[in-house]
């Protein structure tokens, strides 16, 4: 039987689903693999857990996505964040808890009753089997870590940093520009993409385990660092 | 018990609540306030442009488009000829990404007995090839012009970080014209369908040569969008509910077209259903319109130079863009040294959500002999008619 597959969208932009589509051919193929028996974006058919594995996108911000997310985990063997939001807590995480009823008022007046509590990882709730990152995530990555679960491996992070990506790219390196870039301490696995625009590297792929931070900072400054680091891992543990 | 409460294959958190007895429906918004106008304040002008299209992955560009238009207003910088065009074709891209999207993979299941998109493949794999070959044309178009076809990378204040090398544009130009046939297949085939007969007076509202347009004959001027487009709180939704000078209005591609006095394809600006037609005559339209960009961008010298601030800068800007489902309006404001001190963003679904419950309203009178269930699945297909994303509604 083929394994049934769950994918769930809590508060977020959607862009990790749009690239799992943007997957076309390939989605086809991954979709003989296993069976997606419920996903809101992409269809009406909805079967009751417990799933294999669950794919989750995006931050539980509502208490009910946080209840969701923890009957999800109680039910499920394997669950798995997607993209920056669900693993880092991402942009919607620039926003501090303590700020939020400040902006409640600016936004919507204090007649409002909000629903939102924080923008925090899933891993702020509940352990998480493995993380996809990237905002967005690549697609080709998602393939990739679904063909490992499907072989019984554990999925593993790509050994190197976006700097190795980024030579094979055959960009520049912006330090040696002294431009801005988080590249060095990042996960490889992105193709360097940001960079290759002409964007700075933020880290969205997550900070690499044996990363040399201080190396780094000699470079670019404690400050500069951090003020880059805050676009997507301001509640991310480093 | 997790139960799927919300109305599937639209963009973000939505359901309909029918009081059957009354005949009264409300569309409630459950995507959680992730508060993108506290989010941006205090960062720099330089980041707006990066952090505004996380609003939405569906239609990324045109968040990105419509905050370098505010910034660039805020600093008085005009952008020269090929950034311009090269936006227009990053532009043309996510209109026809989005609403390839938006026909294939969530409404059209709904006319043809489908579930999930993917399944046309089984029925009709010609058509489903068509589809995809739309799809990664129109991938391919944010590729070369974004950088990426989801959240741009290549776009900076002024201009581009890096404009494409012209080898790059003659193998798009290429793709698209072998996909041209593809667009014109899908305008066809969507004038095909039959879409429910719903009469609704629709007020149509578009962005056209710096003004707010209607078709009942008012125009506006862009900047006093805040004035004339109001935005209400209701209790049972954390999107606002927008108004044009307290009236219901319809934004996006059956808008953009009344407005055109496009009266081809047997369109029908009183049924909102017909807005999936529009969609699909407007993914050939900017099929052709991309075409055209490239070849004048082929023909010319291109200039990566990025514009510079002006000395007398207002540090106050609006962008507004026509985003694929209608509107967008991004303002901000900045201090000296280029911080952000304020912004609003009004999006296209906040100013649909109103008349998406006068149309649902109106199709529960007008279908009253339906059964329950019947007029449920109408009604779920009237919303997603409008191709609503309540991510962005909410933002």
């Amino acid at each position: 039987m083929k394994p049934r597959i769950a994918i769930y969208d809590f508060t977020d932009c959607e862009g990790c689903e749009i690239k799992i589509i943007s997957l076309r051919e390939k989605l086809l193929l991954l979709e003989k693999k296993v069976e997606i028996v419920n996903w809101r974006l992409g269809q009406e058919k909805f079967e009751p857990g417990p799933y294999d594995i669950v794919v989750i996108e995006g931050t539980p911000i509502t208490q009910h996505e946080i209840d969701v997310l923890k009957e999800l985990r109680n039910n499920t063997p394997v669950l798995i964040a997607l993209g920056a939001c669900a693993a880092l807590g991402g942009i919607p995480a620039i926003m501090p808890e303590k700020d939020r009823k400040y902006w409640y008022e600016k936004i919507y007046t204090s007649q409002y009753h909000p629903r939102g509590i924080d923008a925090v990882p899933l891993s702020a709730y509940v352990p998480v089997d493995f993380v996809i990152h990237g905002c967005p995530v690549d697609e080709n990555e998602v393939v990739r870590v679904v063909e490992e679960l499907l072989s019984g491996k554990k999925p593993s992070f790509r050994g190197y940093s976006v700097c190795f990506e980024c030579k094979l790219a055959g960009n520049p390196c912006r330090l040696l520009e002294n431009k801005p870039c988080l590249g060095p301490i990042t996960q490889g696995g992105c193709r360097a993409i940001c960079v290759s625009g002409g964007s700075p590297c933020y880290g969205c792929f997550g900070i690499r385990e044996e990363a040399n931070i201080s190396a780094l900072e000699k470079i670019l400054g404690k400050e500069e660092i951090e003020k880059y680091l805050a676009m997507f891992h301001s509640r991310s543990k480093l | 018990m997790i139960t799927n409460e919300f109305i599937a294959k639209i963009e973000g958190h939505g359901s309909l609540k029918v009081d059957w007895d009354n005949n009264k429906v409300k569309l409630h918004v459950h995507e959680g306030e992730r508060l993108f106008e506290g989010i941006l304040m205090g960062r720099t002008a330089e980041e707006a442009h990066w952090i505004t299209p996380r609003i939405c992955g569906v239609c990324p560009i045109a968040h990105n488009l419509a905050s370098l238009a505010a910034v660039e207003n805020a600093l008085g910088i005009k952008i020269n000829e090929t950034a311009k065009l090269l936006r227009d074709l990053m532009k043309s891209g996510q209109m026809i990404q989005s609403h390839v999207l938006h026909l294939f993979f969530l409404a059209l299941p709904d006319y043809i007995g489908l579930d999930r998109g993917t399944e046309l493949v089984k029925k009709d794999k010609k058509s489903f090839a068509k589809t995809l070959a739309l799809k990664e044309m129109a991938d391919e178009i944010a590729y070369v012009s974004a950088g990426r076809n989801v959240h741009p990378t290549t776009t900076t204040i002024g201009g581009f970080h890096k404009i494409p090398a012209k080898k790059d544009l003659e193998k798009l130009l290429k793709k698209i014209k072998e996909t041209e046939k593809d667009a014109e297949w899908c305008r066809e085939f969507f004038s095909g369908l039959n879409y429910p007969e719903l009469k609704v007076d629709l007020e149509l509202l578009v962005q056209k040569d710096g003004k707010i347009v209607s078709n009942k004959g008012t125009s506006v001027a862009i900047e006093e969008y805040k004035q004339n487009l109001e935005e209400e709180l209701r209790d049972y939704s954390t999107a606002k509910f927008g108004k044009f000078q307290g009236r219901e209005i319809m934004v996006g591609a059956l808008a953009r077209l009344a407005l055109k006095k496009n009266k081809n394809y047997k369109l029908n600006f009183s049924n909102p259903f017909h807005n999936n037609l529009a969609q699909a005559v407007e993914i050939f339209e900017f099929t052709k319109e991309a075409e055209g960009i490239i070849e004048k961008l082929l023909k010319m010298e291109m200039d990566a130079t990025i514009a510079k601030s002006s000395e007398n800068a207002t540090l106050k800007g609006i962008g507004a863009v026509e985003a694929p489902r209608g509107g967008l309006y991004h303002e901000i404001h900045l201090d000296q040294n280029n911080f952000i001190t304020y912004a609003n963003i009004i999006t296209p679904t906040v100013q649909n959500l109103t008349s998406i419950e006068k149309s649902a309203q109106a199709l529960l009178e007008q279908f009253k002999e339906k059964s329950i269930k019947e007029k449920e699945k109408l009604l779920n297909m009237l919303v997603r008619a409008y191709d609503p994303c309540i991510t962005c509604s909410v933002h």
